[in-house]
């Protein structure tokens, strides 16, 4: 396969999606659930610089840097969250955090 | 000479001293009662001192008025220009000298009557505020601040009718006193709309007197009876009959009497009452050009005088005659500035003060040594246990009957002669003559009503319950020894006494600075009290000046004659009568039960009614109605939200698919 296909990169990105979106639905750590979303922002960029490279295009480059600069903020947001969170009830476990149920 | 002018003193001292008091909760210092007795009366004193040295520097001065200008409140805002200013002249002087100094003694006295009472602080600071807005009501020199302080006095008041705001009676009586002067106020408040688009300003000096022409009064220019210069001065009586408890709304005036004693010495009887009667003083170039009004306040002064004293003569609450007995002398007051002669109404408020203030203080005196009883039916034979207090008492009581020479003989002559000699000038109303005898009979129902209290008080023998027993036991057990029930009866403390025996020396001889032969008072107050104010007008030429003395003098012996008869006996006759009239004026004319039903009654139950049917039923209901439509119709939707953070990220995933899939299967490339 000659390297400017992108089908191995795309199946890269794919599997890395994946593994992410099931990282947040089964793992009841705030913070582990974190890190699956950064997984699959990562796997999105993946695909943007690969499709970028593949058409000749910037625009997938601008994507990316939005996308990690909108990652940085939601992170350090994020986590202040969880650290308060931590802080008042002294327990982050996620299905436990249920006081909005209807 | 020129003038010494103290009054932004007099003004910021009592203020100071309200301020100071009432903080000293903050600090914790609240229940060191001596050091709180030296401030309040040491702030008063002060400011007494401070009006004392105005006085008599503007006697001896050139110029009858001195302006002070605090600061400049509202600049030329739009056309309006409103300075907070003190105008300090002969009539403010006179107020600022009777109410800074009856308040002072006022001040000594209750720190003997309050003393031990938990709130002691609370009340020298209300006291003080007291004064400070008196102060700012009689000093102001433009309307605003004059509603000002007038609205302050009616919060005073209000604050400490209520001072035992435990007792549900006397909160009731402090909101009647409060909304009553807020019709008054209100009252001033119209008129001071209509003086300011009348004269285009609010300055005395621009409303009462020509400010290009001093010596003229800016009234003069619309002519006599102008029909707007009618409205503005009958509303101004308006508020001064609230203040001043004029009918028809003097009803609050005697429930007042539910706050301390010295309260209703200082507020009902020596100062506050008194307001109205300055208020006309005060706007007398207005009055002067409305004569219609100046009828309307004679006749209403002559009508409240013969009411509230034959009200007066069957109440059996000592304060209560007291109280009544103050409006029936405000109706004096009315009757000669209606008259014209302000400066008698005037006088007779200075006189006033010195023996009302004096005959509640005794009335005090009394309540305190029986522990509170106010019913003089249980009372009597006091004379022997109280002798100081039975002496002040008599010569209060024969001041305000008017017998010579007690001061209350000179004004009262002042203003029975006023009428006298204005009802026998040549082409004059005979209505001044049906004042004169209006005035004549209320001198004898004086009389009698003052002294059927001192024989009922303190003459015969004591009628009520053992004063001071521990236990019920004990007063059983010394009543069948015949013991004296009255053995632990004393008289006041001398800091009580100190301010009776001031009052009573002035008022026996407060009246001289207003005899017919040396009208010191008059002659001073003339400037003040508007063009060609001609203090000589007013008295009784001749052998008519005798009449008048002596017609005086005789309805006020008639009056003490028939007391004597009733009521100086072992059995004085105070069983209730069966007779109609007698029951007519101990129920004070039905007026209050008939403002119950035609005013309170109503207005309760339509509010009553708002609250039930517009408030409950359709705003609250409503409301909930809606609330509960919501909740009802989203019972279903409510369980999707199922508060674990998981569950939706799984939705978004399973949304994310479809949209997938749709793209899928139906978008070819």
């Amino acid at each position: 396969m000659p390297p400017d296909q992108p089908t191995g990169y795309l199946i890269v990105s794919a599997v890395l999606f994946t593994i992410g979106v099931v990282g947040v639905l089964v793992r009841r750590n705030p913070l582990i659930i974190f890190m699956s979303i950064e997984l699959m922002l990562n796997a999105v960029n993946l695909s943007f610089m690969t499709f970028a490279r593949y058409l000749d295009s910037v625009d997938g480059w601008i994507f990316v840097f939005l996308v990690l600069t909108v990652a940085a903020a939601e992170v350090v947001v994020g986590l202040a969250i969880i650290v308060s969170i931590f802080r008042t009830r002294r327990n982050i476990d996620i299905d436990e955090l249920d006081s909005m149920r209807g | 000479m020129q003038v010494f002018d103290l009054t932004p003193l007099v003004l910021l001292l009592p203020l100071l001293g309200f301020l100071v008091i009432g903080s000293l909760r903050l600090f914790g210092l609240h229940e060191h009662t001596e050091m709180i007795s030296w401030l309040g009366c040491g702030f008063v004193a002060a400011a007494f001192v401070c009006a004392l040295v105005s006085f008599v520097t503007l006697t001896n001065a050139i110029t009858s008025v001195s302006d002070t200008t605090l600061w400049s409140w509202t600049d030329h805002t739009g056309n309006l220009s409103v300075s907070i200013g003190l105008r300090l002249d002969a009539l403010s002087a006179v107020m600022l000298l009777v109410v800074t100094g009856v308040g002072l003694l006022i001040h000594i006295y209750s720190a003997g009557y309050m003393h031990g009472d938990p709130s002691y602080w609370r009340y020298y600071s209300f006291l003080n505020f007291f004064i400070f807005a008196m102060v700012l009501l009689v000093a102001a020199d433009n309307f605003l601040f004059l509603l000002v302080g007038w609205a302050a006095v009616g919060l005073a008041s209000y604050l400490l009718i209520g001072f035992w705001y435990q007792r549900p009676s006397a909160v009731a009586a402090a909101k009647k006193a409060f909304v009553v002067n807020v019709i008054g106020d209100f009252g001033l408040l119209l008129a001071i709309f209509l003086l300011y688009s009348k004269f285009g300003t609010l300055a005395y000096t621009g409303i009462l007197f020509d400010p290009r022409n001093p010596g003229a009064a800016a009234a003069s220019a619309f002519g006599v009876n102008d029909p707007m210069l009618i409205a503005i001065t009958l509303l101004l009586f308006l508020a001064c009959a609230a203040k001043s408890a004029q009918l028809p709304l003097h009803v609050w005036l005697p429930d007042a009497m539910e706050g301390p004693t010295p309260v209703s010495a200082l507020i009902h009887a020596a100062t506050m009452v008194t307001a109205g009667v300055y208020l006309v003083a005060r706007t007398s170039n207005l009055f002067n050009y409305a004569p219609t009004s100046l009828w309307v306040v004679a006749g209403i002064g002559g009508a409240t005088a013969l009411f509230a004293a034959s009200i007066a003569l069957v109440q059996n609450d000592i304060k209560r005659v007291l109280a009544y007995s103050t409006i029936s002398q405000l109706g004096y007051m009315f009757m000669a500035e209606g008259a014209g002669n302000y400066a008698a109404g005037i006088f007779h408020l200075t006189t006033h003060a010195y023996f009302k203030a004096l005959l509640f203080m005794c009335a005090g005196a009394v309540i305190h040594a029986l522990e509170g009883e106010q019913d003089i039916r249980k009372m009597g034979g006091l004379r022997k246990k109280m002798p100081w207090t039975y002496g002040t008492f008599l010569v209060g009581g024969l001041a305000i009957a008017g017998i010579v020479p007690f001061a209350g003989f000179w004004s009262k002559d002042a203003v029975l002669g006023t009428l006298l000699a204005q009802g026998t000038a040549s082409g004059a109303s005979p209505w001044y003559l049906v004042l004169y005898g209006v005035g004549l009979a209320t001198a004898l129902l004086t009389g009698f009503y003052i002294f059927r209290l001192i024989f009922v008080v303190f003459h015969g023998t004591y009628r009520g319950e053992t004063v001071g027993a521990e236990t019920q036991a004990e007063a059983r057990a010394r009543q069948r020894r015949r013991g004296d029930p009255l053995a632990r009866v004393h008289e006041a403390p001398w800091i009580m006494l100190v301010p009776m025996v001031g009052l009573a020396a002035l008022s026996t001889i407060g009246g001289l600075y207003g005899t017919p032969w040396g009208d010191v008072l008059s002659q001073f107050l003339a400037p003040v009290l508007g063009i060609n104010f001609l203090p000589d007008t007013f008295v009784p030429q001749g052998a008519l000046l005798w009449i008048s003395f002596g017609a005086g003098l005789v309805a006020a012996l008639m009056g003490i004659g028939v007391a004597i008869v009733m009521y100086l006996r072992r059995t004085p006759a105070l069983k209730p009568m069966r007779n109609p009239l007698y029951q007519l004026l101990l129920h004070k004319y039905w007026l209050d039960e008939l403002y119950d039903w035609v005013l309170v009654k109503p207005v309760v139950g339509a509010g009553r009614l708002a609250n039930r049917w517009i408030e409950g039923g359709l705003l609250d209901g409503g409301s909930r109605g809606l609330a509960w439509l919501v909740g009802k119709t989203s019972i279903g939707l409510r369980t999707i939200q199922s508060g674990y953070a998981r569950n939706y990220a799984l939705v978004l995933l399973v949304g994310a698919l479809i949209i997938l899939l749709y793209y899928i299967v139906m978008i070819r490339p």
